[in-house]
C-alpha cells in the first residue's frame, strides 16, 4: 500500500482517519469515538498504520476537526470546513452546495466549480440541527441510532416536533409516548425538525445547485430524504460521507508532501 | 510597540481629584465637545464585563443585548454613582427603554439626561439636533449653574476636532504604525474615556512611529464594538490583520467637522454627516457604499460582522447588507457573541476558515 500523506479528523464524536496516494486517492481509514485524551489516540491510530506499513516519520499529517490543535503529531491544522470541501471537490468531482451534518455542529458550505469555498454557514451553538439531536431523541425512544432512519422511513404519517430545542425535544417525545403515538411518526417528525434547522442555513448563504452531503448523520437514509424533501434538489453523497473531513486534510497534507 | 494608556479608574479619580465632573455616557452618538465646555468629562459605558447581569435581567426582556443588560446591572449595583450624569442618546429601543426605566423606576443618584437623535441626514435632521443639544446644554447649564459661551463651546469643539482627524490619521497609517490589532483599538478605544487632550497626545505620540508594514490578510471588521477583544489577537494569530472597521464605537465615529461658526449647529452637521450606522436610520444602500468603498480603499478582502447578540439595529440589516456586498464581489462573515463570555472555540473555527477562504 502507497501511503503519500495522512490526513485526520478530530471530531466531537468520532476521530477519522485517512491515507491518500500519491494521486489523492483513498487507501487506508480507521474511525473510533473519540478519546478524552486526543494525542494518545493518535500515537495509537498511527502504530496500528505503522505495523502495517512500515516507518512514517517522512509521511506528512494535517489535522482538522474540533480538536485538532490537540494533534501534535500534524505538520499543519485546517478548519474542518476547508477539509469538508476538499474532500467532497475531491471525491464527487463538482463544486455546489455542501451540506455536513456532524455530531455536535453542521455546516453548509458553497463551493464553487473549481473547488474554491465561496460562502458559508456554521451552526454550531445549538444541538437541534446536529447528530446529537438524533443520538438524544433514539436514546430516549430506545432505537439504535443507525437504525433510527430506516424506522423513520416506514412511517404511514409525521407529528411535528414542535421544539427546535434538543432538550424540550426530548420532553415532547416522552409526552407523545405517553399520549400513545407510535415511535414511526415521531422518529420522522424529528428527522423534520433537525432538517429545517439545516435548511434555514441553506436558505442564508443561498443554495447552489447540486446538493452534496457529509458528514456520518447523512449516511441516515431518512436524512438524505428530508434534506431533499426540503430543497427540492437531489441530494449528491460520497461514497464516505463521514470521511470527507480527514480527506481533505489528507489532500492537503499531499500538498505539503509535494 | 507597546502603548502606555492610562486605566479608566485611574483616570476617573484623576478628573474628580481637579475638580471635575464625571458624565457616564452610553452608546453611541454624543456631544462630547458640549460637555467639555462644561467641564464634564464623558466616560463611556459598553456593557463593562464582570457584572451580576441578573440585576438587569430583573427587568429586562432576556433578548435585550447585554450592553444594555449589563449597565443596567452596573448601574443597580451602584458602580456609576461616581458619575455626576448619566447620558443616554436615543441609540435603539433598548437604550430608550433603559432611560425610561431609570427616570421612572429605578431612580438613580445622578440624574439622567436622555439625547433624541435624529434618523436621517437631511437638512431637518440637522435643525432638530442643534435645538436638542441646545436644551442638553440648558440641563447642564441647571445642573452645574455653569453657562458656557460660544467662544468656550467653541474652544471645546475645536479640541474634539482634532482628536477627530488624529482618529481618522490613525486608521489611515494603521499599516505602518507597528501595532498589532490588540494594540490599535486599545489605542482607539482609549477615546471612550480620556480627555481629549490626553487621547491626542497618546495618538500623535503613536503617529510618529513609522514601522514596516504588518503582514496579515487584509480584514474590515463591522459591528457594535470590538468586544470581547481577545478576538483581536485571535485574527493575527491566525494571520489576519485588521486594516479598517465599520463599529459603532470606532470607525463610525470618525467624525469631521462641521462647517457652521455657531456651536450647536457646528456639533450637529458633524454628529449627522458621521459614516452610515443603522442605529441612526441610514439605508442600507449607504452602507454598502460605504463599505465597499472602505475595503477598496484599505484592500480588506473580506468583512467580518462581528455582532453582539441581540443588537437589533445591526441585526435586521445584516442578510440584506451581506447579500449586497456579496454582489459587489466583498465576502463577508457573521459572528455573534455574547460580551459576558470568553470567546468560543467554534468563533476561532469560524474566522480560521474565512481566512482559509480568503487565501484559497
Amino acid at each position: 500500500m502507497e501511503i503519500a500523506a495522512l490526513g485526520i479528523d478530530v471530531g466531537s464524536t468520532t476521530v477519522k482517519m485517512v491515507a491518500v496516494n500519491r494521486a489523492g486517492a483513498l487507501v487506508w481509514d480507521y474511525l473510533e469515538p473519540v478519546a478524552p485524551r486526543v494525542s494518545r489516540q493518535v500515537d495509537d491510530f498511527l502504530a496500528k498504520l505503522g505495523a502495517k506499513i512500515g516507518s512514517l516519520a517522512e509521511i506528512p499529517l494535517v489535522a482538522t476537526g474540533y480538536g485538532r490543535n490537540l494533534v501534535q503529531q500534524a505538520r499543519q491544522s485546517k478548519t474542518e470546513i476547508s477539509c469538508h470541501a476538499h474532500g467532497v471537490f475531491q471525491e464527487l468531482g463538482h463544486g455546489g452546495t455542501l451540506i455536513d451534518i456532524g455530531g455536535q455542529d453542521s455546516k453548509v458550505i458553497v463551493i464553487g466549480a473549481r473547488g474554491r469555498i465561496l460562502d458559508f454557514a456554521m451552526n454550531d451553538k445549538c444541538a437541534a440541527g446536529t447528530g446529537r439531536f438524533l443520538e438524544n431523541s433514539a436514546a430516549r425512544m430506545q432505537i439504535p441510532v443507525a437504525e433510527m432512519g430506516a424506522v423513520a422511513l416506514t412511517a404511514t404519517e409525521e407529528f411535528t416536533i414542535t421544539s427546535t430545542c434538543t432538550v424540550f425535544a426530548e420532553s415532547e417525545i416522552i409526552s407523545l409516548l405517553a399520549q400513545g403515538v407510535a415511535v414511526e411518526p415521531i422518529l420522522m417528525g424529528l428527522h423534520r425538525a433537525l432538517v429545517k434547522r439545516v435548511a434555514a442555513m441553506v436558505r442564508s448563504v443561498g443554495l447552489v445547485p447540486p446538493l452534496l452531503l457529509s458528514g456520518g448523520v447523512v449516511k441516515n437514509p431518512a436524512i438524505r430524504k428530508v434534506i431533499a424533501d426540503e430543497t427540492g434538489e437531489e441530494v449528491f453523497v460520497p461514497t464516505h460521507p463521514q470521511l470527507m473531513g480527514a480527506l481533505g486534510a489528507a489532500l492537503f497534507a499531499l500538498k505539503l508532501a509535494d | 510597540m507597546p502603548i502606555n494608556i492610562p486605566q479608566r479608574k485611574a483616570v476617573i479619580q484623576d478628573i474628580k481629584s481637579r475638580g471635575g465632573m464625571v458624565a457616564a455616557v452610553l452608546p453611541i452618538h454624543y456631544p462630547r465637545a458640549l460637555l467639555r465646555a462644561f467641564n464634564i468629562f464623558p466616560v463611556e459605558v459598553w456593557g463593562p464585563p464582570r457584572v451580576d447581569v441578573s440585576l438587569g435581567g430583573s427587568q429586562l426582556q432576556s433578548y435585550v443585548c447585554a450592553i444594555v443588560q449589563n449597565a443596567l446591572s452596573f448601574i443597580k449595583m451602584g458602580a456609576l454613582e461616581i458619575a455626576d450624569l448619566i447620558l443616554i442618546p436615543h441609540t435603539c429601543d433598548s437604550l430608550q427603554g433603559l432611560t425610561s426605566l431609570l427616570i421612572d423606576m429605578v431612580k438613580p443618584p445622578s440624574p439622567v439626561f436622555p439625547l433624541y437623535l435624529p434618523r436621517g441626514r437631511r437638512e431637518e435632521d440637522v435643525i432638530f439636533l442643534a435645538e436638542e443639544l441646545q436644551s442638553l446644554y440648558a440641563g447642564l447649564a441647571e445642573l452645574t449653574g455653569r453657562r458656557p459661551t460660544d467662544a468656550e463651546l467653541l474652544a471645546a469643539i475645536a479640541r474634539e476636532e482634532l482628536c477627530d482627524q488624529l482618529s481618522g490619521r490613525l486608521y489611515e497609517q494603521r499599516q505602518t504604525l507597528g501595532l498589532g490589532n490588540l494594540d490599535f483599538y486599545r489605542l482607539l478605544r482609549s477615546r471612550e474615556y480620556l480627555p481629549a487632550e490626553e487621547f491626542a497626545a497618546l495618538a500623535e505620540s503613536a503617529l510618529a512611529v513609522e514601522a514596516a508594514p504588518l503582514p496579515g490578510t487584509p480584514l474590515l471588521l463591522s459591528g457594535i464594538l470590538p468586544e470581547p477583544m481577545m478576538v483581536l489577537d485571535l485574527i493575527e494569530e491566525m494571520k489576519g490583520l485588521v486594516v479598517a472597521d465599520d463599529f459603532a464605537g470606532c470607525g463610525r465615529r470618525l467624525y469631521r467637522p462641521g462647517l457652521s461658526p455657531e456651536p450647536f449647529r457646528r456639533l450637529a452637521e458633524s454628529l449627522v454627516a458621521a459614516p452610515p450606522d443603522p442605529t441612526r436610520g441610514n439605508a442600507i444602500g449607504d452602507r454598502v457604499q460605504f463599505l465597499v468603498e472602505m475595503a477598496a480603499k484599505t484592500y480588506a478582502r473580506g468583512v467580518i460582522f462581528y455582532e453582539v447578540k441581540f443588537c437589533e439595529p445591526e441585526l435586521f440589516d445584516l442578510p440584506e447588507l451581506r447579500a449586497a456586498l456579496k454582489e459587489r464581489g466583498l465576502v463577508s462573515l457573521h459572528i455573534e457573541v455574547d460580551i459576558n463570555n470568553p470567546l468560543p472555540q467554534q468563533t476561532a473555527t469560524r474566522i480560521g476558515a474565512f481566512l482559509e477562504m480568503l487565501n484559497h
